[in-house]
């Protein structure tokens, strides 16, 4: 008897400990992203009131449009799928120098002049697709290299530099653009790639033709493939070690004899890469032209950090969470007219406000499991000890919801 | 003459927004709070000032008697609703504990795309921008037009209500923060939290105060940057200055009269940029013998600040408790 309790709750001890470290961080992003569509609902309804005809369908209309369309047929899975790639790259150049704790908010800077560059490779020097893509990520790189420099040597905040550097890089792609004529037709946009190099264009794999879809490509298991690798380096390697110690404390794991510096420029390094990999897929992919614009950066860099957060910087997390989020925009882009597509950035944006709430659900979750924990292990403790032999194990569950799902891990 | 006068008169009128939304950053940082949300709270106050100068008030009487009035109303309603939006911040921030970059983010998130979604609410599907009434210029009660050409060049074009109502809170900025004793408890907030509680300062309280002045004061640069944007019309969109705001308020040094130095310094090379596309100025900058130079001169700014920021990082002193959570059993 005595025996089977003390299994039971070494057990259940376990379980309680993979509980609270992998179950309630989906539980918290789930409830957030539960309270962001409730949200998103409430706020097309109080639209709906200060419209001038009031249409009270409307709103119920366009919710299930926003969330049924991005898999209502197979062209629009390919167009998700197609959207999510790109997405997946800057989420994980975000989330991999979220990790070092840095903040790279110029992935949109990376991004652009890994696009760029990945056209020029293509247009100007007839580069096949793969050798386009490494022209993206080392220009991509080099142009993550220089805050990462700047933040290692000098201590500044890379918050500062990277948006100093995301103006330079489209100012310094237009520069390129317009002193390179061989790049463009019209001085508007390149020469769509289908005519100048088709070489360059991402294999499909004769699914273009097959399913009659201009968004088929094999960019989503690129980025797949590089989510995977950042897994690896983050999960199995030292370097990935370094980097998240450096994160969590710069100064112990200086103590520790890891060389922060070094780490920081080798993280800024890697996040740009990944970044301009991602311009290279979504200009690769021969659906669009690179257009000049004066005023606005690329929003694709930006969009990469709600994937990343939601995602709690996790490479395979990423992967869900840029698959969502671009299921959420083609979503959005059917409901237009009648509302405009950035409800799904309204949507975003309250889910990553309540992680921080869920954050501390999760706090909460975690210190109830913590001290039932604790509760099991001082019973554990005392069936060893002869004395309080007698003494019956008082423990109490004290959140049952928690009983009931920990119950079941062991049961299995 | 004229070319000094128009440099002076755009230097100022980039310079105001960005020194206005640089101070706010300043005090919520001074107070520990690290506020990425500026951007946001620029485009969420000046929303609702655009709104309310189009909503019909500008063809009353009571608005063409007191045109700067009603800016003066509109500017102050921009204040309070940013003021409120950064709240959001401050729940997060400080009693939730939350990461300060991740929930200013969201709130950064939020703004562009709420206002477009309200702005084509109200103005019909598709309509996205908010045009302001042409009565945001400043008259001074007299004819600009009789004056030399550079003298109106100076007092006329690119003036508004924010111009002078900018100095005014530099001023009253800089004495809060140095000669009151609200300052001093603020600052101490932002510089070592745990002192300040143990002499009974209260620290949350300190810190929500400090980042609803950072609201009220990034609402108002909102509003003065739609002013002073191409065509005072509003776009959801505020062409990133909430985060050069930051740059120039580190470059400042986190100083009143610094950020004011800074703030000048950097719009002083965006309007020398913006002079480098003038159809008749373009002539007197050299091309290199490049095709569209005028990107080069757009980089230059962003360059410069960044090469700036390099040398003087040595003497950049952040505050101390800046971005961690207040928590009293730490020491």
């Amino acid at each position: 008897m005595m025996a089977l309790f003390k299994k039971n709750s070494t057990a259940e001890l376990k379980t309680i400990k993979e509980l609270s470290d992998k179950k309630v961080t989906i539980i918290s992003s789930v409830s957030s992203i539960f309270v962001g569509l409730l949200f998103g609902l409430v706020i097309l309804f109080i639209i709906e009131i200060i419209k001038e005809y009031s249409d009270f369908t409307n709103p119920f209309y366009g919710f299930v449009n926003l969330m049924t369309s991005g898999i209502s047929s197979i062209g629009n899975i390919l167009k998700l799928l197609y959207k999510a790639a790109p997405l997946m790259m800057t989420g994980l150049a975000i989330g991999f120098a979220f990790k070092a704790g840095l903040f790279n908010i110029g992935a949109t800077g990376q991004y652009t002049v890994g696009a760029f560059f990945a056209l020029i490779a293509a247009i100007l020097w007839q580069f096949p697709w793969w050798a386009a893509l490494i022209v993206a990520m080392i220009t991509g790189a080099l142009w993550g290299f220089i805050p990462g420099l700047f933040k290692a040597i000098f201590n500044i905040n890379e918050v500062i530099t990277t948006i100093m550097l995301n103006w330079t890089a489209l100012f310094f792609v237009n520069l390129l653009f317009y002193n390179n004529p061989g790049i463009y037709l019209t001085p508007e946009r390149t020469t769509a790639l289908a005519s100048a190099n088709p070489s360059a264009i991402l294999p499909d794999l004769g699914l273009k033709v097959a399913l009659n879809s201009s968004y088929v490509n094999i960019g989503i298991f690129i980025a797949i493939l590089f989510a995977i690798l950042i897994y690896i380096i983050m999960e199995k390697t030292t370097f990935g070690f370094e980097i998240k110690a450096c994160g969590h404390n710069k100064n112990a794991s200086v103590y520790a004899g890891i060389k922060a510096k070094r780490t920081i420029i080798y993280t800024m390094l890697i996040s740009g890469a990944l970044a301009g990999v991602g311009g290279g897929i979504q200009f690769l992919s021969g659906t669009v032209q690179y257009t000049v614009s004066n005023t606005t950066l690329m929003p694709m860099g930006f969009n990469g950090i709600p994937v990343a957060l939601l995602a709690f910087s996790n490479p395979i997390g990423i992967i869900f969470s840029s698959l969502f989020i671009s299921f959420l925009q083609v979503g959005g882009e059917n409901m237009q007219p009648i509302y405009s597509s950035e409800m799904v950035n309204v949507i975003l944006a309250v889910i990553i406000y309540f992680s921080a709430f869920s954050l501390i659900l999760s706090q909460f979750i975690r210190k109830r499991l913590n001290m039932r924990s604790i509760d099991l292990e001082i019973a554990a403790n005392r069936l060893e000890t002869p004395l309080e032999e007698n003494i019956p194990p008082k423990e109490e569950p004290v959140e049952p919801v928690i009983e009931k799902s920990s119950k079941k891990e062991v049961e299995k | 003459m004229d070319i000094i006068a128009i440099i002076i008169a755009n230097t100022i009128a980039y310079g105001v927004p960005l020194l206005l939304v640089a101070l706010a950053g300043m005090f919520s940082e001074r107070s520990g709070i690290i506020n990425i949300a500026l951007e946001g709270i620029m485009i969420f106050g000046a929303l609702f000032a655009s709104i309310f100068l189009t909503s019909g008030i500008v063809g009353t009487e009571f608005a063409a008697n007191n045109p700067q009035l009603v800016i003066f109303l509109a500017m102050i309603l921009a204040a309070i609703t940013g003021s409120l939006f950064s709240l959001l911040l401050a729940y997060a921030a400080i009693k939730l504990k939350a990461d300060q970059v991740i929930s200013g983010t969201a709130l950064n998130i939020f703004a562009p795309a709420f206002a477009i979604i309200l702005a084509w609410a109200i103005q019909g599907q598709g309509v996205t921008d908010i045009p302001l009434p042409d009565i945001v210029d400043l008259s001074w009660g007299f004819d600009a037009a009789n004056l030399p050409t550079w003298l109106n060049t100076l007092v006329s074009k690119k003036m508004y209500l924010t111009t002078p109502i900018s100095i005014l809170i530099l001023i009253a900025a800089y004495v809060t923060l140095y000669k009151t004793k609200f300052g001093l408890r603020l600052r101490s907030c932002g510089e070592h939290p745990q002192a300040a509680d143990s002499v009974g300062i209260k620290v949350l309280r300190m810190r929500y105060i400090g980042v609803a002045i950072s609201g009220f004061l990034a609402g108002i640069g909102g509003f003065a940057f739609v002013m002073a944007s191409s065509n005072s019309t509003f776009t959801a969109d505020v062409a990133g200055y909430g985060f050069l705001a930051l740059a120039v308020m580190i470059f400042g040094n986190w100083k009143p009269f610094r950020i004011l130095f800074a703030a000048l310094f950097f719009s002083f090379f965006k309007t020398i940029s913006a002079l480098a596309v003038d159809a008749q100025l373009s002539s007197i900058f050299p091309t290199f013998n490049l095709a569209s130079p005028e990107n080069l001169y757009k980089m230059l700014p962003y360059l410069i600040t960044l090469v700036v920021l390099a040398f003087t990082s040595k003497q950049s002193r952040a505050p101390k408790a800046e971005g961690i959570p207040y928590d009293p059993g730490k020491r």
